[in-house]
């Protein structure tokens, strides 16, 4: 849907404030209708892959493993707020390991001046990251190089490899088909928003999943 | 557990004509040259990042970058960083997924006494931040699950980076 549509007063030339007030306000809710499509979309053709998923991140928990997690940009933030979840998860669930690769700002610049953008997942991973670890990587092209990178190197490592995608899934659709990934799920949206809104909700309930196969709350 | 989502994420729509207030009052402070300081702790700390970096480094081409810096939440709190960072023009966004704790709301109280247009984005009802009084914009997520809520949040925080441009594109409704 083109700008123009959105905000037709915007396009006339001589917008007047409670017009195009009332142009955003109808656009929002029309964002709002379309997050709760991709939701729907995203459980209806994943729930029982997220069950499996989640009932072999708790069994690498059980273990010992730790997660890490990573992206670039919003998805570095999204990459934050899993760690920040599992750690911190209040008094009811099991805190749970788990490191945003990103938050490790020493390395991440000292690798990306050094080495190259596209190793500053894939060194820390292959540096720390131990056969009972987790990876979680989130993109929402599906493209980005550094993690890829980062993937393939957790799963030559025998981590358990998670993927969150957007769009049809890009790189990260072909390196699942390559058994990189074990669990990819793609959020089949064309608007990066919609994507990151989507994949918030997925890993916050793979959060909840592992917690319940860990007996919480 | 995704139709758990729908209720309390839905009734955004009907938030839509306070949200739009909200950006357009903040389109006019960035119109100013205002800057938007953004700030959170835990996992809103990650949301408050996240705000920033749309401002700053927009995923859709053509729109242009506007100043916003993330406070670093440190020992010495927001009110501080406030006071160091804040100027009268610029925006102060504070984000906790309920109520908010002591220090956001010391942060939004000293945003609110030194002039900064203060928008705050929570969960539930009520809550410290809430019973502050004098805050210019409070949008609530109305859940009592903390993850819910976020989910709700991160919608608010695309929207609201989305209509701060539209109102931008209307210089005539900025005065």
């Amino acid at each position: 849907m083109s700008i123009e549509s959105l905000y037709p007063f915007l396009h006339s030339g001589s917008a007047d404030l409670d017009s195009l007030l009332a142009d955003v306000a109808r656009s929002t809710a029309e964002k709002v209708d379309e997050i709760g499509r991709l939701r729907r979309e995203v459980v209806a053709a994943d729930d029982a892959r997220m069950a499996a998923c989640a009932t072999a991140m708790a069994e690498r928990f059980e273990r010992g493993g730790r997660l890490m997690a990573f992206g670039n940009g919003g998805s570095s933030t999204d990459a934050a707020a899993v760690a920040a979840l599992c750690v911190d998860p209040g008094p009811a669930w099991r805190p749970l390991p788990a490191l945003a690769l990103a938050a490790d700002v020493a390395t991440l610049t000292a690798l990306a001046n050094d080495v190259g953008f596209e190793n500053v997942f894939a060194r820390p991973v292959a540096a720390a990251g131990r056969p009972d670890d987790i990876a979680l990587a989130l993109s929402t092209s599906g493209g980005s190089a550094n993690v890829l990178r980062g993937l393939a190197v957790a799963h030559e490592r025998g981590l358990l490899t998670v993927g969150l995608a957007g769009y049809s899934g890009g790189s990260m659709a072909e390196a699942a088909a390559r058994g990189e990934i074990d669990y990819l799920f793609v959020m089949p949206s064309a608007s990066v928003h919609r994507i990151q809104e989507a994949q918030t909700t997925t890993y916050h309930v793979l959060w909840e999943l592992v917690q319940r196969a860990l007996g919480r709350p | 557990m995704f139709t758990r989502r729908d209720g309390p994420i839905g009734l955004l729509a009907t938030d839509a004509p306070a949200l739009a207030a909200a950006c357009h009052a903040m389109a006019r402070r960035f119109h100013r040259g205002g800057r938007l300081l953004a700030f959170g702790t835990g996992c809103s700390a990650a949301d408050a990042a996240h705000v920033v970096v749309e401002f700053v480094h927009p995923v859709i081409i053509g729109k242009r970058a506007l100043p916003a810096l993330s406070l670093p939440g440190g020992s010495t709190g927001f009110r501080a960083e406030l006071g160091l960072f804040g100027e009268p023009e610029d925006i102060a966004l504070g984000i906790a997924p309920d109520g908010g704790d002591a220090a956001l709301a010391d942060g939004l109280a000293a945003a609110r006494d030194r002039g900064l247009l203060t928008v705050a984005l929570l969960g539930g009802e009520g809550g410290l931040v809430a019973s502050l009084g004098g805050l210019d914009h409070v949008i609530a997520v109305r859940s009592d699950d903390t993850r819910i809520v976020r989910e709700g949040q991160v919608t608010v925080y695309h929207v609201l980076w989305e209509l701060v441009h539209v109102f931008l594109d209307a210089p005539e409704v900025l005065a």
